[in-house]
């Protein structure tokens, strides 16, 4: 009898933590959506400094010049990166702007990522199973793309302008890979786009910010962009534009660099350079901790 | 606590890993299985890519089964020469497996496959586990004495050639019949991210007829290779074995596990088996329901490498 309720209440235990399991598969993706939501803190610079890498353009007649700076060059991405926010801040050499508010000046800015080759796949129904049946190979589609500007950036440039420079989400210019798996229609094409799109601004990886560039003085402006926790690591430039009445006076570009490190880092390049070997190590591991469990708990048991 | 994990590419909280590991420790060491069919889903549940998920849960499997295999080395439960030929049919199906990993995630099928694979196997054996556990279950309760082992009885698996005597195991049978259910364990092992225990067992009972005393030891002493191997196999072909993230499974699971062998001898073994088969059924309807329902999103993004 005493062995049976005893049972009774180990079958009780298992089955709150069978529960409990199920719960923390769903909690897990619940929270990762929830910590994408939290601000993360500033970025700070980095120890090691690396060159500066800028580049500024002045139209010719204009009195007007800007220049920018990022609130870090180098962003370290260590083992508790969870996102950064960049703040970018420039000023207006010879404004005439009266005052902040007065919306003479018109600044876009934009930060893009590395472009790089991405694949966007397809689900189908094929006998009432969802399976990814058709797939588009884009080249040059940027890692990351931010724009922000002190007001929509249609009413601030014109539409050959921001065509030309891939200023707007609507202009990024990547392009259908040479060789796709399966030939694509002119319409696949738009669909395929427009997938990756909504994907990457779902992500936060794509995103706009109409008023997001500030003036707080009569030639200073700031901007803070999000670089959320998922951003591939790598050089990315940052281009200011200045404009008044839709007219180009000024640009200025300044280079960020998001940099893997700790010991993930060598983790990385480990598991990528001498796979053999990280698998060994691993496997050593495995074992080791299997061994010492057993000889700890052995212990503890007599 | 945040962690960054260097494979995966994406950064976790290190404790609802650890709750996962550990949870799922001392299943497996109560059902005496790896664990690997409930936590592989349960990583891809929790958003790790299906490839990362089966290539760093082989590596806490193996950390998980080599305390478990050692107790019951002690206690002498291993057929090492049963657990020999299943593992030479093991490697090969291990080496093919892997192979297909890489193959499947290049066209990017490897999640829809995975969960496919999920859905048939589970199904089929937690259907058969349940049905047979409750009729076991039903006959002692009315009284009935239920004998574990029928060694009168023979059927097809006597009849084939190249008989070997496992003297262990108490058995003078065909080499084929190891050998075939190896290879058929190796390939799941890769592909799916699980030990085979829940294969391996069954069909040492049911189908090369062990006793169930060495069962249980002898599928732990060949898991605990055949992990190995297809870790190395893994990390080395298809760079998707995670040490970050199979550490914190690991410290998890090993510490789970532990409590979990206690907490399983103190029940019958008709319950954990029911037990085990629901287990079974619901990650293969969360897997189905996966597959079936209509997704939000029609399209996913990757690189050319992953899928």
């Amino acid at each position: 009898m005493h062995e049976r309720s005893r049972r009774n209440r180990l079958l009780a235990g298992l089955a709150l933590l069978c529960m409990g399991l199920v719960t923390l598969g769903i909690s897990e993706t619940a929270a990762q959506q929830q910590r994408r939501k939290a601000p993360p803190p500033v970025a700070k610079e980095s120890p090691r400094g690396s060159e500066p890498n800028i580049k500024r353009e002045q139209q010719p007649g204009a009195r007007e010049s800007v220049e920018a700076d990022v609130s870090a060059r180098n962003v370290a991405v260590t083992s508790s990166f969870n996102g950064t926010e960049i703040v970018i801040f420039g000023a207006i050499d010879g404004s005439q702007q009266p005052s902040a508010e007065s919306g003479f000046y018109d600044v876009i800015v934009v930060v893009e990522g590395v472009p790089s080759r991405l694949v966007v796949r397809r689900k189908g129904n094929v006998a009432g199973l969802w399976l990814n049946i058709a797939s588009a190979t884009f080249d040059n589609v940027p890692s990351y793309y931010a724009v922000a500007s002190t007001r929509p950036i249609d009413e601030v440039a014109p539409e050959e302008f921001r065509s030309l420079h891939g200023v707007g989400l609507k202009h990024l210019k990547y392009t259908p890979a040479v060789g796709q798996s399966h030939p694509l229609s002119s319409e696949d094409i738009t669909e395929y786009r427009d997938a990756v799109m909504r994907l990457k601004r779902k992500e936060g990886l794509y995103l706009d910010r109409p008023y997001g560039v500030i003036f707080t003085g009569k030639s200073i402006f700031r901007a803070s962009i999000l670089l959320p926790a998922n951003v591939t690591v790598g050089p990315f430039d940052t281009r200011v534009y200045l404009f008044r009445e839709e007219k180009l006076l000024s640009r200025f570009t300044v280079r960020l660099t998001l940099e893997r490190e700790g010991l993930e880092r060598h983790l990385h390049a480990f598991a990528y350079r001498l796979p053999t070997l990280y698998g060994i190590v691993t496997v050593m591991i495995a074992v080791g901790a299997g061994l010492l469990a057993s000889t700890v708990f052995r212990k503890a048991s007599h | 606590m945040q962690l960054y994990l260097p494979v995966a590419e994406m950064s976790a909280n290190v404790f609802i890993f650890l709750a996962m590991g550990g949870a799922v420790g001392f299943l497996s060491g109560m059902f005496g299985v790896g664990g690997g069919f409930l936590m592989t889903p349960l990583l891809i549940f929790a958003g790790i890519p299906a490839a990362v998920a089966v290539g760093t849960e082989t590596a806490q499997i193996l950390a998980s089964s080599v305390s478990g295999a050692l107790a019951q080395w002690r206690r002498r439960n291993v057929d090492v020469k049963m657990g020999a030929v299943l593992l030479a049919g093991g490697l090969v199906g291990s080496t093919i497996g892997v192979g297909l990993v890489g193959v499947l995630r290049r066209v990017g099928v490897f999640d829809v496959f995975v969960a496919a694979c999920y859905v048939t196997f589970l199904g089929v054996i937690g259907t058969l586990m349940m049905i047979e556990s409750t009729n076991t279950i039903r006959q002692t309760r009315s009284g009935r004495i239920v004998s574990g082992r029928r060694p009168g009885q023979h059927n097809w698996v006597h009849g084939l050639p190249l008989k070997m005597r496992f003297n262990r195991s108490k058995l003078y049978i065909s080499a084929i019949p190891p050998l075939l259910l190896g290879f058929f364990v190796g390939l799941l092992a890769a592909i799916m991210g699980v030990g085979g225990g829940f294969i391996m067992v069954p069909a040492m009972i049911y189908l090369l007829r062990m006793p169930t005393n060495v069962v249980v030891g002898t599928s732990l002493f060949q898991i605990v290779f055949l992990t190995a191997a297809t870790t190395v196999l893994h990390a080395s072909q298809n760079y998707n074995v995670d040490v970050v993230l199979a550490m914190i499974l690991m410290a998890g699971g090993v510490i789970g596990a532990q409590f979990g062998t206690v907490a399983g001898e103190r029940l019958k073994g008709e319950q954990l088996r029911f037990l085990l088969a629901a287990f079974i059924l619901a990650v293969c309807l969360r897997f189905a329901w996966q597959l079936i329902a209509t997704p939000s999103e029609l399209y996913t993004l990757g690189t050319s490498g992953s899928a």
